[in-house]
């Protein structure tokens, strides 16, 4: 995982055990608007990001640069080699993929039809494989775009892939760059903060951009055993299900959030009760927060579960939002500890509920996260110990 | 894979007259120059006009689509929802990209980006027809549409009964005009697409919008399955998939009826299916299609729509025939689709 | 006032891409959301930059626009009240 709050897991864990957030003032992405708003950036400039994957392309862009860091972390993590005559995939997601590039050439490719070879890496599918190649994944690649809940669909397709036995393994996750794209783009939908977000709070005015690579290795039992490998914990239950309310934004009575919660537990065969933490959707903007509130709610009632939201730690990094939140909660499970809701100060009057706000101590056995997108795309995901 | 997706309704927006239920290519239309135009229905008909004034062509040619899809199949709902798109809503993409680069970021409208989300005709559709199920959108080049089959496929074996799937692509005068700039494009109408002796490709769009059901119903034919080779090195490694395939589907390439090439008119992409071509011509009808609704991520998806009407016709249409053979019924097609020369796929429709 | 509801009736079509609606065919008093027009949250959205395009108005806080967009005469009241027509 590469984030604002490190440009690996270890890094990342040490910043989530001390309460430092990611966030601060924009370097990298050139807007008009760097100066007034603050963001998830990861240090690195592109540059940087080159020598660190040590590959350079020239038709590499940044989110294809962060897909390799991350995936290449994650795949050597998990100790497996992709040569031992296991069938191996990569599902990633992005929701802009090469816009961070399109975006500085297209008026000179109109002008002057200049850099038209940007274009070739400007879709989704492009950054997978550009991601599979550096890796030497074949077998099967595909790629999801639903917006800010797709890497927790990737998770949910290469569970389901690896149960019905079409894969042994899987690299799931998302990638997504800052870009003046998305970032105008929610700043008309007028639900950036122009300072540190604060999830959950009742005076949180929305949300902080930010950018990622993330992503976890999945392996069916027995491939694991074949290969005397040791699992981090399990995929234990996933859920999609749709808003069907509004284009953008989520229902007050958190409809499709509840439904997917529900149908992770259900397929987990957990009760409300035994999940110890939740790591939520949790943006800040007014709606998401308020809709997800509702939807703890509606499962939980009166025992809503210990809960944060990371997202004043990286920002919202969009597609692999919930690729960054899976490794955070496998986290909180290899280390009983909860990352807490930074910046949090009042509880939502509606529903008096406070997350965690300081690092805890908390026996973990299941983690639900979740994780909400454009389109109405609800998804939870449920991770236990092994 | 066990389930068979029986498909019960179809929609097919593309360059050529699909929306007319007794059209079959009797005789076809050709590319505009370089680029295949979709013939778009008249969307009030379909969509309601509130929600059709902010949507993109990709979003009406989906939304559309699934309307029609939807309208065969007699069902107001269903189970899961899956859309495959390599651009996604490439007008809205570039309309609030040039607003941010023409007003330098000022003056911006938030419609334009919201509607440019990759996932915005599957969430749609599922808004038309409050649709709180399953809703996924693949969008991985010539692997988008064929993602959804195979999460069909997986779906109906979880025990879903009623899916819809699509394909999505649209073009805009400026992404043609940059693609000829760089040259992309094959202007040659002399020869056709499957000798190999044109480079560039037509560039084509369209929606084809389907629901598969685990009941037969009414289908007359079903997806069995599909299988995907990621950037081959070798016509023998595609002939080896395809074999593997075929034998996983308990059947074998000399029992094809008809195969379906993905011919994109340009020799450097093409070499391997033109490799293939010969070895499948002794046994079964060959044809091809992206000359009627040109080339694009999604091709796929029209592909499919066209197996399945010509297993419902009993017929193969002259204009789309590589060779001759005469076949007293046509019970089983086999899709081979690649995008580029990086994404193939294989898709095997049988008569039900 | 009367010639400032006109023109925000055609701004207003137009911004929203309103096609199949002719200004007269809007009350300047009736809701332009809910019942209405049918606006929704975007169309809101879309109306706090017509107001910054044409009017040179700001609105910081969406929950703002709630009152300013009641109806036609509500925008123009408060374009009015700005000083900006």
């Amino acid at each position: 995982m590469i984030s604002a709050i490190g440009n690996n897991v270890q890094e990342a864990y040490a910043n989530l055990s001390n309460a430092k957030s990611g966030i601060g003032k924009i370097h990298h992405l050139n807007t008009r608007y760097k100066d007034e708003f603050v963001a998830g950036e990861i240090k690195l400039s592109n540059n940087d990001l080159m020598d660190y994957i040590r590959f350079k392309s020239p038709a590499l862009n940044r989110t294809s640069m962060l897909g390799i860091a991350a995936a290449s972390e994650a795949l050597k993590h998990s100790g497996i080699d992709l040569n031992d005559g296991m069938r191996t995939g990569l599902i990633s997601s992005t929701t802009v993929a090469g816009m961070c590039k399109t975006e500085l050439f297209y008026k000179e490719m109109v002008d002057k039809s200049l850099h038209l070879e940007v274009l070739d890496a400007h879709d989704c599918g492009e950054s997978t494989e550009e991601i599979a190649d550096y890796l030497g994944v074949k077998d099967f690649v595909t790629t999801i775009s639903t917006a800010c809940s797709s890497a927790a669909n990737a998770v949910m397709l290469g569970s389901r892939m690896i149960k019905q036995g079409m894969l042994d393994r899987v690299i799931v996750g998302g990638v997504d760059a800052l870009s003046k794209f998305t970032f105008n783009g929610f700043n008309t939908l007028m639900i950036l903060d122009k300072e540190w977000c604060k999830p959950f709070d009742e005076n949180r005015r929305g949300l902080n951009l930010g950018e990622a690579g993330a992503f976890i290795v999945i392996e069916s039992e027995a491939s694991l055993k074949r290969r005397n490998g040791k699992a981090l914990a399990t995929v234990a239950g996933y859920a999609n299900a749709n808003d069907a309310y509004h284009q953008t934004a989520s229902s007050p009575d958190g409809f499709g959030a509840t439904m997917a919660i529900q149908q992770a537990l259900k397929m987990s065969g957990l009760s409300p009760a035994q999940i110890d933490y939740i790591n939520m959707h949790g943006t800040g903007t007014p709606n998401n927060d308020q809709s997800e509130s509702k939807a703890t709610v509606n499962i939980f009632g009166n025992n809503v579960p210990k809960f944060s939201s990371t997202k004043a730690y990286t920002g919202h990094t969009l597609a692999p939002a919930a690729g960054v939140e899976a490794v955070i909660s496998i986290l909180s499970i290899l280390n009983d500890k909860i990352f807490p809701n930074l910046n949090f100060t009042t509880p939502i009057a509606e529903f008096g509920l406070s997350p965690v706000t300081q690092v805890t101590s908390h026996r973990m056995n299941h983690v639900l996260s979740n994780s909400f997108g454009f389109g109405g795309n609800c998804s939870s995901l449920i991770f236990s110990r092994v | 894979m066990a389930a068979k997706a029986y498909i019960i309704g179809t929609g097919c927006i593309s360059p050529q007259n699909t929306t007319d239920e007794n059209y079959f290519f009797e005789t076809i239309i050709g590319p505009n120059g370089d680029h295949f135009p979709a013939i778009e229905p008249s969307y009030k008909e379909h969509i309601n006009p509130n929600m059709l004034r902010r949507m993109g062509r990709a979003i009406k040619m989906g939304a559309s689509a699934a309307r029609m899809a939807m309208t065969e199949a007699k069902l107001d709902n269903v189970d899961a929802i899956m859309s495959g798109t390599g651009l996604g809503c490439f007008e809205d993409s570039e309309k609030f990209l040039l607003a941010i680069l023409n007003n330098d970021e000022q003056f911006l409208t938030p419609t334009s980006f919201i509607q440019s989300t990759h996932n915005t005709v599957g969430s749609q559709v599922a808004l038309i027809m409050k649709c709180h199920e399953y809703n996924y959108t693949y969008t991985h080049r010539g692997f988008s549409f064929e993602s959804s089959v195979m999460d069909a496929l997986l779906s109906l074996n979880e025990g879903k009964k009623n899916i819809l799937i699509g394909g999505i692509e649209e073009h805009t005068p400026l992404f043609v005009e940059l693609n000829r700039q760089a040259k992309k494009f094959n202007t040659d109408t002399t020869h056709p697409l499957f000798e190999g002796k044109t480079h560039g490709i037509q560039m084509g769009e369209g929606s084809a919008f389907f629901v598969v059901s685990s009941e037969k119903q009414n289908a007359q034919s079903s997806i069995d399955g599909i299988s995907f080779l990621y950037k081959p090195k070798s016509s023998k490694e595609v002939l080896d998939k395809i074999n593997q395939f075929l034998d996983s589907q308990n059947t074998a390439l000399d029992n094809i009826d008809l195969v379906l090439f993905g011919f994109s008119g340009d020799s450097d992409f093409d070499n391997y299916l033109l490799e293939l071509l010969p070895l499948v011509s002794n046994h079964s009808a060959t044809a091809h299609y992206k000359h009627l609704c040109g080339d694009y991520h999604t091709a796929g998806a029209f592909a499919t729509w066209l197996a399945d009407k010509i297993i419902r016709k009993q017929e193969i249409p002259h204009t789309i025939r590589i060779n001759h053979h005469t076949k007293t019924s046509i019970k089983s097609i086999l899709i081979i689709n690649a995008y580029l020369g990086i994404n193939y796929s294989f898709t095997l429709l049988r008569q039900c | 006032m009367d010639v400032l509801i006109e023109k925000l009736k055609v701004q207003i079509i137009e911004q929203l891409n309103l096609a199949e609606v002719k200004p007269e065919d809007i009350n300047p008093d009736s809701p332009l959301f809910g019942d209405g027009l049918g606006l929704d949250s975007i169309d809101a959205l879309e109306l706090i930059v017509l107001l910054e395009k044409h009017y040179a108005i700001k609105i910081q806080n969406p929950a703002d626009g709630k009152k300013i967009f009641e109806s036609v005469r509500t925008m123009a009241e408060f374009i009015k009240s700005q000083g900006k027509s």
